[in-house]
């Protein structure tokens, strides 16, 4: 365990210079080390260690039980790693002051009282983290949610509960939001305002790490992409790295994940 | 911490659950007095210490739907899910602990008084009805409200905690169910035992007679709310969120 939080890694101030490319350095907005979560006999996460650059959007892929979803746990501070460690702007995420002001998460489609309305879900979440009231009605409007805040979750169909979780990991205003299987259960209609979504806070500079096995959806969204199968890290890099022109991020993932499958 | 305590309290107020179970514990309390005090021969209500034994129903309804609330200020948010967000939120989980024993703690309270109040008044009137001299004095009447409402406040903390180390919802409030109406009858048979037991002890600090002395009472009770808390709290803070 780290005694104090470690710095990140330092920004060059380079200013760009006309004509000339320099590699831009980044600044590490999430790591993790040696992250190894064990639970009894089952090595869920064996050993991963990647790091995240601010302003990436990266596609974290693999089979069902691959270990993606305890990754994202061990980085939100939910499960505490058997070993390793999974940073978050340099600190564990337990050790960040206002955690919801720097990182937003949606990890299940679901995670709602269903009699409590989703306005009521929001203030709860914003009263605890000591945001206004007014950021709610923000993050409602966002999502598009403003018409339903005053119902019952129990009434929203699935893609209104995402874009709830999705207005929830908003509230903040983070850099970095980590999302779990967003897409999943949407219909046409919703993976495509996901996806114009997930764009738009792109653009706005956020670092997104979103777990999925949709890949035709990830590789139209994401510029970066990890692979792990069986809890280990099967290959990460820039999307366009990995794919080529007879080769696609589908062929990519098939080969790899296949070798650990049986 | 304000900003916890208001989150808690408007998780409290924004389902309907606390509605339901107030109106449900305002029905038993109601029907149950009336039985009580309706049903047998006027011989048998005749004491003090008879009319004071109609008044343990309203204190054993009143802790076990305070038990009930706190229990469920936890194990619903574990049963849908909204303990991820409110740990992601709160990463560090004691303040959301502190904030729902606080909270909860007043739910209680809040059951405790009211259940003791409908009691009170519930079997005030009855006796007048019936033409039985009302045997008890205003003390007896300060101790079932302020005990009552304490030993139900207690209560409250024991459900969280019992929700915290269980988890699961149903077992924790079939688990709290089986232990004030059905457990603690039964530890009646052991000698010497069942006076200490904490709803023996909440009925004492409420007044019932052939309990322990309300000081013991409200100790014994103290202790067993603030171990089970303390359990409750630990567990919380240790393990991972699934």
């Amino acid at each position: 365990m780290q005694p104090k939080a470690r710095k990140p890694a330092q920004v060059e101030q380079t200013l760009p210079v006309r004509g000339q490319v320099e590699p831009v350095q980044r600044q590490t907005v999430l790591s993790c080390a040696a992250l190894t979560k064990r639970y009894g006999e089952l090595l869920a996460v064996d050993g991963i260690t990647f790091l995240l650059q601010a302003g990436t959007v990266t596609g974290f892929l693999g089979p069902n039980g691959a270990g993606k979803t305890t990754t994202l746990r061990l980085l939100l501070g939910l499960a505490e790693p058997t070993a390793g460690e999974a940073l978050v702007f340099g600190r564990r995420y337990r050790e960040l002051k206002q955690p919801l002001r720097q990182v937003g998460a949606v990890l299940e489609s679901s995670d709602f009282h269903p009699s409590r309305s989703g306005r009521d879900h929001l203030r709860t979440l914003a009263l605890a983290a000591g945001l206004p009231p007014s950021r709610v009605e923000e993050v409602l409007q966002l999502v598009e949610l403003t018409d339903a805040a005053r119902r019952r979750v129990r009434t929203y169909s699935l893609g209104m509960r995402q874009r709830l979780g999705l207005a929830a990991a908003l509230l903040g205003d983070p850099k970095l939001l980590i999302l779990d299987e967003p897409a999943n259960g949407l219909d046409p209609a919703g993976v495509h305002w996901l996806r114009t979504f997930l764009r738009q806070l792109a653009l706005e500079g956020r670092t997104v790490l979103v777990s999925s096995h949709l890949l035709a959806e990830v590789a139209q969204t994401v510029d970066h992409v990890l692979i792990i199968s069986h809890g280990r890290l099967l290959a990460g890099g820039r999307l366009d790295d990995l794919t080529g022109a007879d080769r696609t991020l589908e062929d990519v993932y098939l080969e790899l994940t296949a070798g650990g499958a049986s | 911490m304000s900003g916890q305590l208001r989150a808690e309290l408007l998780k409290q107020r924004s389902t309907q659950t606390t509605l339901f179970l107030f109106l449900a514990m305002f029905g038993l309390v109601a029907l149950a007095s009336a039985l009580h005090v309706l049903a047998p021969s006027p011989s048998n209500l005749a004491s003090r210490s008879h009319q004071l034994e109609v008044f343990e129903v309203g204190t054993r309804v009143g802790m076990l739907f305070a038990a009930l609330v706190g229990a469920i200020a936890i194990t619903a948010e574990i049963r849908y899910g909204t303990i991820r967000p409110t740990f992601l939120v709160t990463p560090r989980r004691g303040p959301v602990i502190a904030a729902k024993l606080a909270i909860s703690g007043l739910a209680g309270l809040v059951f405790g008084l009211l259940a003791e109040a409908l009691m009170a008044a519930m079997t005030t009137a009855a006796l007048a009805l019936r033409g039985i001299p009302n045997q008890l004095d205003s003390g007896d009447y300060l101790q079932l409200l302020a005990g009552g409402t304490a030993a139900a406040a207690l209560w409250a903390t024991i459900g969280l905690g019992i929700g915290a180390l269980v988890r699961n919802q149903v077992g924790t409030l079939v688990g709290l169910c089986a232990w004030i109406l059905l457990i603690e009858n039964l530890l009646l048979f052991v000698p010497g035992v069942a006076r200490y037991a904490p709803g023996a002890a909440g009925l004492a600090l409420a007044g019932t007679p052939d309990e322990l002395p309300a000081a013991a009472g409200a100790l014994m009770l103290i202790l067993c709310a603030a171990a089970v808390s303390a359990g409750g709290w630990l567990a919380t803070l240790r393990r991972d969120v699934a």
